[in-house]
């Protein structure tokens, strides 16, 4: 007996997830050096680099390149799994995933490059994904709007998420941005449209953290917040985003230690919430024998992930204000 | 009503069975269906005249289409009453369901031969139908009736009994597009024209082959 | 088999089946037959199975008996129509009158668990002005409930059930959250949903009595549609996955396979406790106090069984009124064909729900009220309903089975009203054990059938809007049993009193759906348990100040002689 239409599902939704771990992994490794050898003081310690490495706004810029990957790559395998769940009844559901795919590609050539200067094809890739994100949001509106019951409960739970296109938004503005960021002259202030660079990704992300929680906080309620461990989601990012908030509008010269410190604590909820998601799976009827099912059915395992990107992204941030403390 | 051609089946391709060592049927279910495929072709309920008359009351209420294994509809009949399954209540009047069936099938025979000078199973489809008919609406007199009343007999044992069996066959199940046995594994896509990858595809939802290849690949 | 629940009573030896493990087992404790208990218990349904677990939990010693078998669902449950018919009582019942009930499915069930085990989980509150209908609708009786105590008691069983509804709930006065989020609407359900707004009323989720997400070890619901067949996925918060479990815990005894045939009765006019028939011989269990929670059947049959020299008409029967107010419940349908794929198999059979005309008295010419929600008809079921209720078969039936797939169909829960000429009696038949049979009488009242004829209206201009076509109506059918010794605050026209304590034999009780003096346009499990609740807390309270010994009666004489 063969299972090709299951597997063709199962295909698409595992592919996702592999995509999706690696992904990270190679963003992970691709920001390893930079990440880990930049910091004042200790960088110092640490054997020289080429100045481009060490030149602060592109490391920052490869910070937030990874940050937007780990956004696409989350984006990427939870469109895959959720419009397979829709039978991609409309060949617009395939938009997502080529835009998160290409977004992806484009972070992890972006966290590899070391160059100073803004690339064209980043540029175009990070603007199309932003757009994207907002076409998509108006959709999955017009979607929820059009089925019987209109703006209810119901559909907000279950129809198409409208939170979520936002999050391929927010990846391809936080591309758009280091790009911003990596093409500053060197002894300028990095800016966004003329904002300092620092603070007005800090205001974003911070809104970003918002949003991300509300749908989180959405789709927990619909989970009657059964597990106490379903809280965190809806409670430490508007922290963090408020944490942001309050860097965003600081004077120069300040630490922060506190918001970075918190920004890891996201990060680690993001890719912990991948574990507590398979965990939800295997609660469910069947557990993972169940898969076919109960992948679209239990809590999504590629979501939590988009709360580590908006982190990763928080902390270069941070960093590009310390290093250009008017930024 | 008439039997229409052999019309083009409306789930090509399709069948329940596919899907029984999967995720859709556990292992109790499993052993259910099986026993059922498994029914006795010989009665041991019914005696063997009587079951011949089971058979062609069965073939007119559920007249099946050539050019597949037939649903044993009065083996399943039979089986049900050899366990002494009940349906849990009858009309006053009614004996319980083993008299019952008896007693009617004997009324049935007595109306036949009254009318046509011949038992029920020996006269052509027609005039069976026009029995069947005549039970439905309560026109029957025979003695051979007791107390029991022909439209109940029709509606609560003969047909009921006849539908439930058929209906209880994979056959039956793959035929009308139902996705049959659901646990462990359940459905996901509950919502108008939505069809998840383990339920038949309708004919005429796309292109003659893809329907056919997917519903050949249910799983 | 080695294990059949059927054949071989699981719930003994210290121990009982643990529902949420195949194979497994809790401790139980287990008293002797001839340690007399505070509360024998019979049925372990909506009312006994809930009132097991309370009265144990308040530190009484409970026996709950039940004829049925002791299911782990997650083993003995097949996705299969036929071999779940099992969960049903099935044992002989004569029905008569001019519109008899169909039995055996919808409105009975023998298991521990009883008949939650298969039932639809549709869970609603009554509406306020039901309990006192006549005084404020002008039909049927008064209850001697107060809704506000009884929106309490809802509040408990919903909570204890995680009934999955609504954020809000459009009808009646405020109801805190559900527990639970509702489940996704299937397509069956967006018809009704699509009807109800081009008519210009209100719908909404059903709440449901299944788990939108993980409880303890109980799964969510997978969407399986198999819930009037029992669930295996034990989503379904049954009696026998809710109140049970937690009854063992508290230390009651459940005895399943044990059929109680008489509660005996002292000379003095006290139930001394319940002769019941288990591994093939008869028993006596000695009880302080009887409860009876068999349903609406087996309820008065037991209590007409049990004559004896001082009550030869039966049990608690002073008032000539056990078995007698026997209220169906109207369950009439209007099917049609959609042009889309609907596959009502998928999900709980009745996601969506309008009480409209629960709620709406203006525009009716009956009184009571009905709601109606989608239905999901499997193939055995659908196919039966195609041929009894619209008279199909041959061809035609084969044929219009085909549309399986696009059928759509809404059916109503009708209240019917309380006429005492439809009843329960006994037979003169045996069944298996000697006993005799119940005899169910029942005939439509005209009230009944303008209600009926209301709806089937309604929904056809419903079904109508919502682009159905090829339109026919199910006219005879039943469902929900209620009335048969019914609950009021005189002794001569009712069997209980409010705690649902008789008022002949003081230390015997009645605690189902027998008790409703009415039975409301809405599914009646939520207030079975409801009431069974209430039930157990003032059982408590009457101990706790002595009274648990003192004749209802003598407390009602004393009242009205104020």
């Amino acid at each position: 007996m063969t299972e090709f239409d299951t597997d063709r599902g199962s295909l698409n939704a595992g592919l996702a997830i592999a995509g999706l771990l690696a992904g990270s992994v190679l963003l992970l490794a691709a920001g390893r050096a930079p990440a880990n050898g930049h910091r004042n003081g200790r960088a110092a310690a640490l054997p020289p680099r080429r100045s481009s490495r060490k030149r602060p706004t592109v490391v920052a810029a490869r910070r937030l390149n990874r940050a937007a990957g780990v956004l696409a790559a989350s984006v990427l395998a939870d469109s895959s799994v959720e419009h397979y769940r829709g039978s991609f009844k409309n060949k617009a559901m395939y938009t997502p995933l080529i835009v998160s795919a290409s977004t992806l590609a484009t972070s992890l050539h972006g966290t590899a490059d070391a160059r100073p200067a803004a690339h064209w094809f980043r540029d175009a890739t990070y603007l199309t994904a932003a757009v994207s994100g907002l076409i998509g949001t108006g959709f999955h509106i017009y979607n929820v709007g059009k089925k019987v019951g209109g703006f209810s409960w119901q559909n907000f739970f279950y129809g198409a998420p409208i939170g979520a296109p936002m999050a391929i938004l927010l990846s391809g503005l936080l591309g758009f941005c280091s790009e911003r960021v990596r093409e500053s002259r060197k002894g300028t202030r990095p800016e966004i449209f003329q904002l300092p660079a620092g603070r007005t990704m800090a205001a974003v992300i911070g809104a970003g953290l918002l949003g991300t929680s509300g749908e989180a906080g959405l789709l927990h309620f619909r989970g009657a917040f059964h597990n106490p461990f379903m809280l965190l989601p809806v409670t430490l990012p508007p922290l963090g985003a408020a944490l942001l908030g309050r860097a965003a509008l600081a004077g120069p010269g300040q630490q922060h230690r506190a918001t970075r410190w918190w920004m890891r604590v996201l990060a680690a909820m993001g890719f912990a919430g991948v574990g507590l998601h398979a965990y939800g799976v295997s609660r469910n009827m069947g557990g993972w024998r169940n898969w076919s099912q109960n992948i679209l059915n239990g809590p999504p395992l590629p979501a939590p992930p988009s709360f580590a990107g908006l982190a990763l992204a928080g902390l270069a941030a941070l960093e590009l204000m310390e290093d250009h403390p008017d930024a | 009503m008439h039997d229409r051609g052999r019309p083009e089946p409306r789930y090509p391709g399709y069948d329940v069975l596919t899907k029984r060592q999967g995720p859709s049927w556990n292992e109790q279910t499993r052993r259910v269906v099986s026993q059922r495929l498994a029914v006795p072709a010989e009665p041991r309920f019914f005696t063997p005249d009587e079951f011949r008359t089971v058979a062609s009351v069965a073939a007119r209420i559920v007249p099946q289409p050539d050019g597949r294994p037939p649903v044993p509809v009065a083996a399943l009949i039979d089986e049900k009453l050899f366990r002494g399954a009940s349906d849990g209540y009858r009309p006053e009047g009614m004996p319980r369901e083993r008299e019952a069936w008896r007693q009617g099938l004997q009324a049935l025979d007595a109306e036949a031969k009254a009318a046509y000078g011949a038992a029920f199973h020996a006269i052509g489809a027609a005039r069976q139908d026009g029995l069947l008919a005549r039970m439905q609406s309560g026109d029957m007199t025979s003695p051979a009736w007791g107390r029991m009343s022909p439209q109940d007999f029709f509606k609560r044992r003969m047909a009921r009994d006849v539908v439930l069996a058929y209906y209880a066959h994979p056959t039956a199940w793959s035929e009308i597009g139902w996705g049959g046995p659901a646990s462990p594994r359940g459905y996901v896509r509950l919502d108008f024209d939505e069809r998840d990858p383990w339920e038949a595809a309708e004919a005429g939802s796309g292109d003659a082959v893809e329907v056919r290849r997917i519903n050949r690949h249910v799983g | 088999m080695s294990d059949n629940p059927q054949h071989t009573p699981r719930a003994r030896r210290g121990r009982a089946p643990d529902v949420f493990r195949p194979g497994g087992w809790v401790p139980m404790r287990e008293y002797g037959e001839d340690e007399t208990v505070d509360f024998a218990i019979v049925g372990t349904g909506a009312g006994g199975g809930t009132l097991a677990c309370k009265l144990a939990e308040y530190g009484f010693s409970v026996v709950a008996f039940d004829a049925g078998p002791y299911f782990r669902p997650l083993e003995d449950f097949a996705s299969d129509e036929s071999e779940q018919t099992k969960l049903y009582w099935t044992d002989d019942r004569i029905v008569d009158g001019a519109n008899p009930l169909q039995l055996g499915s919808n409105n009975s069930g023998k298991a521990v668990g009883g008949s939650t085990v298969h039932f639809a989980m549709v869970s609603l509150r009554f509406r306020p002005e039901w309990f006192k209908s006549r005084s404020l609708l002008g039909y049927g009786a008064d209850w001697p409930l107060d809704w506000r105590e009884m929106w309490n008691y809802y509040r408990e069983v919903e909570q204890a059930l995680k009934i999955a509804g609504p954020v809000n709930y459009p009808w009646g006065p405020p109801r805190p959250r559900y527990p639970y989020r509702a489940h996704p609407l299937n397509a069956a359900a967006r018809v009704l949903a699509k009807g109800c707004e081009a008519l210009g009323i209100g719908w909404t989720e059903t709440p449901l009595a299944t788990l939108s997400a993980p409880r303890g070890l109980a799964h969510p619901c997978v969407y399986r549609g198999f819930c009037v067949a029992g669930c295996s996925t034990n989503a379904k918060q049954s009696a026998l996955v809710t109140w049970i479990p937690r009854a063992l815990a508290a230390g009651a005894e459940i005895r399943d396979l044990a059929m109680v045939g008489r509660v005996e009765v002292d000379a003095a006019g006290r139930a001394t406790g319940v002769h019941f028939h288990r591994d093939g011989t008869w028993h006596f269990q000695r009880a302080r106090h009887v409860v009876v929670a068999g349903y609406a059947i087996e309820t008065p049959r037991l209590l007409l069984n049990s004559t004896n020299g001082q009550f030869p008409d039966g049990l608690a029967n002073s008032s000539g009124l056990v078995g007698e107010n026997l209220m169906a419940q109207s369950n009439q349908a209007v099917w049609g064909l959609m042009d889309q794929e609907i596959r009502s198999y998928k999900g709980p059979p009745s996601l969506a729900i309008t009480e409209h005309w629960n709620y709406e008295d203006k525009g009716k010419d009956f009184f009571g009220g009905y709601s109606y929600m989608s239905q999901g008809p499997l193939p055995q079921l659908w196919a039966n309903t195609q041929m009894a209720a619209r008279g199909l078969w041959g061809a035609r039936l084969m044929s219009d089975m085909q549309n399986y797939n696009h059928v759509a169909g809404l059916k109503i829960v009708g209240e019917m009203l309380p006429q005492e000429n439809n009843r329960v009696t006994l037979a003169d038949e045996v069944d298996q054990f000697g006993l005799r049979i119940p005899r169910v009488t029942y005939s439509w009242c005209d009230n009944d059938k303008r209600l009926i004829a209301h709806a089937l209206k309604f929904m056809t201009q419903a079904l109508e809007e919502a682009d159905a076509r090829d339109i026919w109506t199910q006219e005879d059918d039943t469902c929900h049993l209620n009335g048969t010794a019914r609950m009021g605050s005189d002794p001569a026209r009712s069997v209980v009193n409010a705690d649902c304590r008789s008022w002949d034999i003081p230390n015997l009780w009645i605690c189902d759906g027998s008790v409703f003096p009415t039975v409301g346009g809405a599914n009646p499990s939520l207030t079975i348990q409801a009431i069974a609740c209430r039930t157990a807390d003032r059982i408590r309270d009457l101990a706790g100040r002595g009274e648990l010994d003192q004749p209802a009666r003598r407390r009602y004489a004393a009242q009205t002689a104020q």
